[in-house]
């Protein structure tokens, strides 16, 4: 359950999500990209997701495009903050993965 | 597969999708609708779209658990932290899965143990049919007006019907045996047998004495014993019969001697008296010898 306070209940699912990430700390991924890496099913990814973003470990934004136009519904691009790149770091360092910020 | 191959396969992705979306708080239905169908056109499989429908249901039923309600007030915003991060004075739910399955794990062993106080009997459930039928047709009853039940008449008992178990009489009928000579001439009435006064006979004086016929080679052997004797004896005292052995002293000689014995007491038997009459009967009597020094 996520909290304002950064505060998150990692378990193993969690851990898969956050590593999708941090292959490349600085690149959006949406939903379905997160699964692919992760291999995640979808009724565990999204609350994740979610779990994390209201922790403040990601943040979210729409594709900028217009559905119309594209003729599809725009994705959502989860990306990881600072603060959330360094926890994650220091979960991953105490179970001996070293990470490159 | 594109989405022409199988349009049922996409139809039923897209309804699991929209239908679990609109099952979130209010304030996440719209985004994750959107952001769930973006990411269902990245499927390639049928099969994959189907199972990214189903588990979005499941992910529904955890957000609405952790994020609760109260959505409602960011719905609407634009921006993804804006609403997550007002999600975070949602109603949170306070009971965990792990919670919710200690509960029931609980339950079901109550309803086990209450089931093995109860015997598993199959005579309670019906108790509790009837019970859950009888509770239906008051509910339906009118209480205003009490419906009296008519009171049946009964139709007497006809005894006249025979039973299949027969009834017996109060008193069991006498049964009267008659029997009919066969010549047809009346039953001979005896008189009823009148009391009689025996006194048994037995040896009188003048009877011979007994070491006279103690045989002399038993006397040397040491031999001794009794011997029970049966006379049958007359009016007169006299044997109508020789004496019998009626129970042997289990030696040969004293058993001879006894006989020698009461033959030669014949005329001095006292005999056996019917009413004060001497009559001629049989009777046992003992004969014993016995060495001096025994």
């Amino acid at each position: 359950m996520g909290k304002r306070g950064g505060e998150v209940r990692i378990s193993l699912q969690t851990l898969r999500a956050l590593e999708a990430f941090l292959e490349n700390p600085s690149e959006e991924l949406s939903g379905a990209d997160v699964q692919k890496r992760s291999g995640l099913a979808s009724g565990t990814l999204y609350p994740i997701l979610l779990r994390l973003e209201s922790a403040g470990w990601f943040v979210s934004r729409w594709e900028a495009i217009d559905p119309v136009s594209a003729g599809r519904p725009r994705r959502r691009f989860y990306r990881l903050t600072p603060s959330g790149l360094a926890r994650a770091s220091e979960i991953f360092a105490s179970f001996g993965r070293g990470v490159l910020v | 597969m594109s989405e022409h191959e199988q349009p049922t396969a996409w139809a039923i992705s897209r309804a699991l999708v929209r239908c679990a979306a609109r099952q979130a708080p209010p304030g996440l239905a719209q985004r994750l609708e959107e952001e769930w169908l973006a990411d269902l056109t990245a499927r390639q499989s049928a099969l994959g779209r189907l199972r990214f429908g189903l588990g979005c249901c499941w992910a529904t039923r955890v957000i609405a658990r952790e994020f609760g309600v109260a959505a409602a007030a960011s719905a609407g915003s634009a921006s993804g932290q804006q609403l997550l991060v007002s999600a975070g004075g949602y109603d949170f739910s306070r009971l965990s899965r792990r919670t919710v399955a200690l509960i029931a794990i609980l339950c079901l062993h109550a309803g086990i143990f209450y089931l093995y106080l109860n015997g598993f009997t199959p005579s309670r459930v019906v108790d509790r049919i009837d019970l859950i039928h009888g509770s239906v047709i008051t509910r339906n009853r009118r209480l205003d007006q009490p419906r009296l039940l008519p009171v049946p008449t009964l139709a007497p008992i006809n005894d006249s019907v025979p039973d299949r178990i027969p009834r017996l009489p109060a008193q069991p009928p006498a049964i009267t045996v008659t029997h009919s000579p066969p010549s047809g001439k009346p039953l001979v009435q005896y008189p009823p047998p009148k009391p009689v006064n025996v006194i048994m006979g037995g040896p009188a004086a003048g009877f011979p004495n007994t070491e006279d016929y103690y045989p002399s080679a038993a006397q040397r052997l040491g031999e001794s014993g009794s011997a029970a004797v049966r006379v049958c004896v007359d009016p007169n005292g006299r044997l109508t019969a020789a004496p019998t052995i009626v129970r042997s002293s289990g030696l040969a000689r004293i058993d001879q001697g006894a006989l020698r014995l009461a033959t030669a007491g014949s005329g001095h038997y006292r005999p056996t008296m019917e009413n004060g009459r001497p009559v001629s009967a049989c009777y046992p009597f003992l004969i014993r010898f016995q060495l001096e020094n025994q």
